[in-house]
């Protein structure tokens, strides 16, 4: 068949240049040039198409204001607790060299595109022509988001604290115990929870508990005393090392819109 | 014009089969403009719709392989690498880049190979056809972004996250690939010629003949004649039903194969049913046909033959229909009655040289004698069949069933009779020094046309002649050589070998 003969040639070539773009991103680490060429082109083009299914979302340009402000004030006071248990987490900071644990400022962006069905990834509107950089904090009015993990002048990509990749760093409210908690991937319907390790074997976990990020050096990914959720389900095996909890998200995955970044000043 | 080709059909020259140039140029141009927007629009808004299921459609993978089966391998290939590169590289993505490319690159190009071969069989673009494999495409394609993403050891792709995923996403697709093919087909229906309803089917050899055969008859088997003759051949009586005239050539495997009729076999026709297949070979041009159902068909008066061109007919009788008049005007013919078909008086047919005889089942044995095969007639009566009487077919030459055993004391009648009443003593009486059929045939043992020892595989065993051989110490030894080798270099030998696969 002639359209064989002359299709296969093009179509092994295709393939070999595939699976050169893979191989050359798994030795980068998942960031090679190819991400931010692609960031470049549809960084804009997502940026306008997330305006438009904003404005659609938010019924127009004053509901987004409203919202807007609304998710302010929301920032606002959340900042003041995160700085309240950042108070709390001094005694702990200053064993472990925290710098400058209250000169932050957060940038705000909306939501304007969203991975795939494997990832839970979003897009935001605010990129490192604002200052936002990787591995810097996301949250909004309700607790922590993710982190972010790539950026581009005008977007930026975070990973969500659900993503099975993402892993933070944990304090128990109450009586300060340390653990990691990790994502389970793909809930981004929110129906999944996150799964809770406590490093100590001899803590005990109770259903309602709630977790705030244990911090990390210069605030990098994640900076301390961010409300993260409540511990709906002890799942601690008899006999196991650590315990283990089910923890839902105070912050609603699935309807995620304005987010802020902590950037450091 | 214009207004022209917002009806979309152009007016100027209504056989200008051809669409404008412009036209084409814009469907042309919408694919990579709907290629980007998919991409925009999967990301901005189907992602981040919070669907049932927890997953979203893939509406890249869905043009990919919509455009791929509309239109060929190549502009499916194109289309799956770039969108999947877009995918793979478009902010949100925290995959291996490349990954998605590859995906949708195989998938756009197998849809695109299984549309254009059932195109190329059938000569005309299934729209059934195209969205089974576009839907098989899509399907695979969202398999294999979970299987590489496995491969490739992604943190997000565990097996939890696959169980979860995968079902959901596949229904998705599968729910939209209608809609999908449709618009896609649509669009790509603007830039191909305006006779798309009769494509020119460009068959070769005997497909042309077949082709304009079933333009002829529009389908109808009646009114099918055979150029040169000049004789009509139909009856006159409007027939009930018309059989359906299916083509093949040597390549297809699809059909009931029929055996040449100097094979000395004829198989059963049971697989025939009811349907009367034409079979256009392609060098031995043998016309075949069984004309219709016995209950329902009408009885050919006539058979034709063409120069050349042997023609096998066998005609329903039933009970409308009558005696059939049956010329068989070459000296190569096969009777296949249908079933249900009482037998016809006796002598009814008397074939010249090779008939072959496949009577059904449910059939009564017809009287004795009623067939008289000169030479080969190949007999494979059916199961369930009643033995016929005695003597009616009298074999003298070589006769083939089909698989099974043969029956038959010690004489091994080559009939094949599945499940049947031994038939009376004598019911057919074959020779008795004819060599028994090659499947039943024992090997034949150590000895009988092989060495009973291989030639030893030395370094003079594969020499041209003796004089490689060196006289040896020992005497004995010498001699037992040198058999060994007149052995080895015999000519014919292997050809002797009934090893089954001689070339």
């Amino acid at each position: 068949m002639l359209d064989a003969r002359r299709t296969r040639p093009v179509l092994i070539a295709l393939l070999v240049v595939a699976v050169a773009l893979i191989t050359i991103d798994f030795r980068d680490g998942g960031t090679s040039g190819a991400h931010s060429v692609g960031g470049r082109m549809f960084g804009p083009v997502e940026h306008v198409a997330g305006d438009v299914t904003g404005w659609f979302r938010g019924g127009g340009s004053s509901a987004e204001v409203s919202a807007l402000q609304k998710q302010n004030t929301a920032l606002q006071l959340e900042l003041g607790q995160a700085k309240v248990s950042a108070q709390e987490a001094a005694e702990l900071g200053s064993l472990l060299k925290l710098s400058g644990s209250d000169h932050y400022k957060v940038v705000a962006a909306s939501v304007i595109a969203a991975g795939g069905d494997y990832s839970d990834t979003v897009t935001i509107s605010a990129g490192s022509s604002d200052g936002v950089a990787a591995n810097e904090t996301v949250l909004n009015g309700d607790g922590l988001v993710g982190t972010v993990v790539a950026t581009t002048p005008t977007t930026a990509t975070v990973q969500l604290a659900t993503d099975a990749g993402a892993t933070v760093g944990i304090r128990m409210a109450g009586d300060g115990q340390i653990g990691a908690l990790t994502g389970t991937a793909n809930d981004f319907s929110g129906t999944a929870p996150l799964k809770l390790t406590l490093f100590n074997a001899d803590a005990t976990l109770k259903p309602g508990q709630e977790l705030v990020t244990f911090g990390s050096v210069g605030g990098r990914p994640y900076v301390p005393g961010i409300p993260i959720g409540r511990i709906t389900k002890v799942t601690t095996q008899p006999g196991s090392l650590t315990p283990t909890a089910l923890v839902t998200p105070f912050a609603d995955f699935t309807g995620l819109g304005v987010l802020g970044v902590v950037v450091s000043k | 014009m214009s207004r022209a080709v917002i009806l979309g059909r152009p007016v100027n020259g209504q056989f200008a089969s051809e669409p404008s140039a412009w036209r084409k140029a814009l469907v042309v141009a919408a694919l990579p403009v709907a290629l980007f927007a998919a991409v925009v629009v999967q990301l901005t808004v189907v992602n981040r719709l919070p669907l049932p299921g927890g997953t979203a459609p893939d509406l890249v993978l869905l043009l990919v392989t919509a455009v791929a089966v509309s239109t060929g391998p190549m502009t499916g290939l194109l289309t799956g690498f770039a969108g999947g590169l877009a995918l793979d590289v478009a902010p949100p993505a925290t995959h291996y880049a490349g990954e998605y490319a590859l995906i949708f690159c195989l998938a756009g190009y197998f849809a695109a190979r299984i549309a254009a071969a059932s195109a190329a069989t059938t000569g005309e673009r299934n729209p059934w056809v195209e969205l089974g494999a576009m839907a098989a495409a899509t399907a695979a394609g969202e398999a294999g972004k979970a299987g590489l993403g496995l491969l490739l050891s992604d943190p997000d792709v565990t097996h939890p996250a696959i169980r979860h995923v995968l079902p959901g996403a596949i229904a998705w697709d599968l729910l939209l690939t209608p809609i999908a093919f449709f618009l896609v087909a649509w669009v790509a229906g603007l830039a191909r010629p305006v006779a798309e309803r009769a494509p020119r089917p460009e068959f070769v050899g005997a497909q042309r003949l077949a082709a304009a055969f079933r333009l002829a008859s529009a389908g109808a088997a009646p009114n099918l004649k055979l150029a040169g003759t000049g004789a009509k051949f139909t009856d006159d009586r409007p027939a009930r039903r018309v059989p359906k005239l299916r083509l093949a050539d040597a390549r297809s495997r699809s059909l009931v194969r029929t055996d040449l009729a100097g094979s000395g076999a004829a198989r059963p026709a049971g697989a025939v049913g009811r349907t009367a297949k034409l079979n256009f070979a392609h060098s031995a041009s043998a016309l075949r046909t069984a004309a219709g159902p016995a209950l329902r068909g009408r009885t050919p008066r006539l058979n034709f033959l063409h120069s050349g061109t042997a023609l096998r007919s066998a005609s329903g009788v039933g009970h409308l229909g009558g005696t059939p008049k049956l010329n068989f005007a070459g000296k190569s013919a096969a009777l296949t009655p249908p079933r249900t078909q009482k037998s016809p008086g006796k002598g009814w047919i008397r074939a010249g040289d090779h008939p072959g005889i496949a009577p059904h089942r449910g059939q009564r044995g017809p009287g004795k004698g009623w067939i008289r095969a000169g030479d080969h007639p190949g007999i494979a009566p059916s199961r369930g069949q009643r033995g016929p009487g005695k003597g009616w077919i009298r074999s003298r030459g070589r006769s083939a069933g089909v698989g099974g055993k043969a029956f038959g004391t010690g004489a091994g009648s080559g009939l094949v009779v599945a499940g049947r009443r031994p038939p009376k003593s004598g019911w057919l009486r074959t020779d008795a020094h004819r060599p028994p059929a090659p499947a039943n045939r024992a090997r034949p043992g150590k000895g009988w046309l092989r060495k009973s020892k291989r030639p030893r595989a030395n370094w003079y065993s594969s020499g041209p002649s003796t004089r490689w051989v060196r006289r040896s110490r020992s005497k004995d030894r010498w001699r037992i050589r040198r058999r060994s080798l007149s052995g080895a270099l015999l000519p014919g030998v292997r050809d002797l070998r009934p090893s089954g696969d001689r070339r």
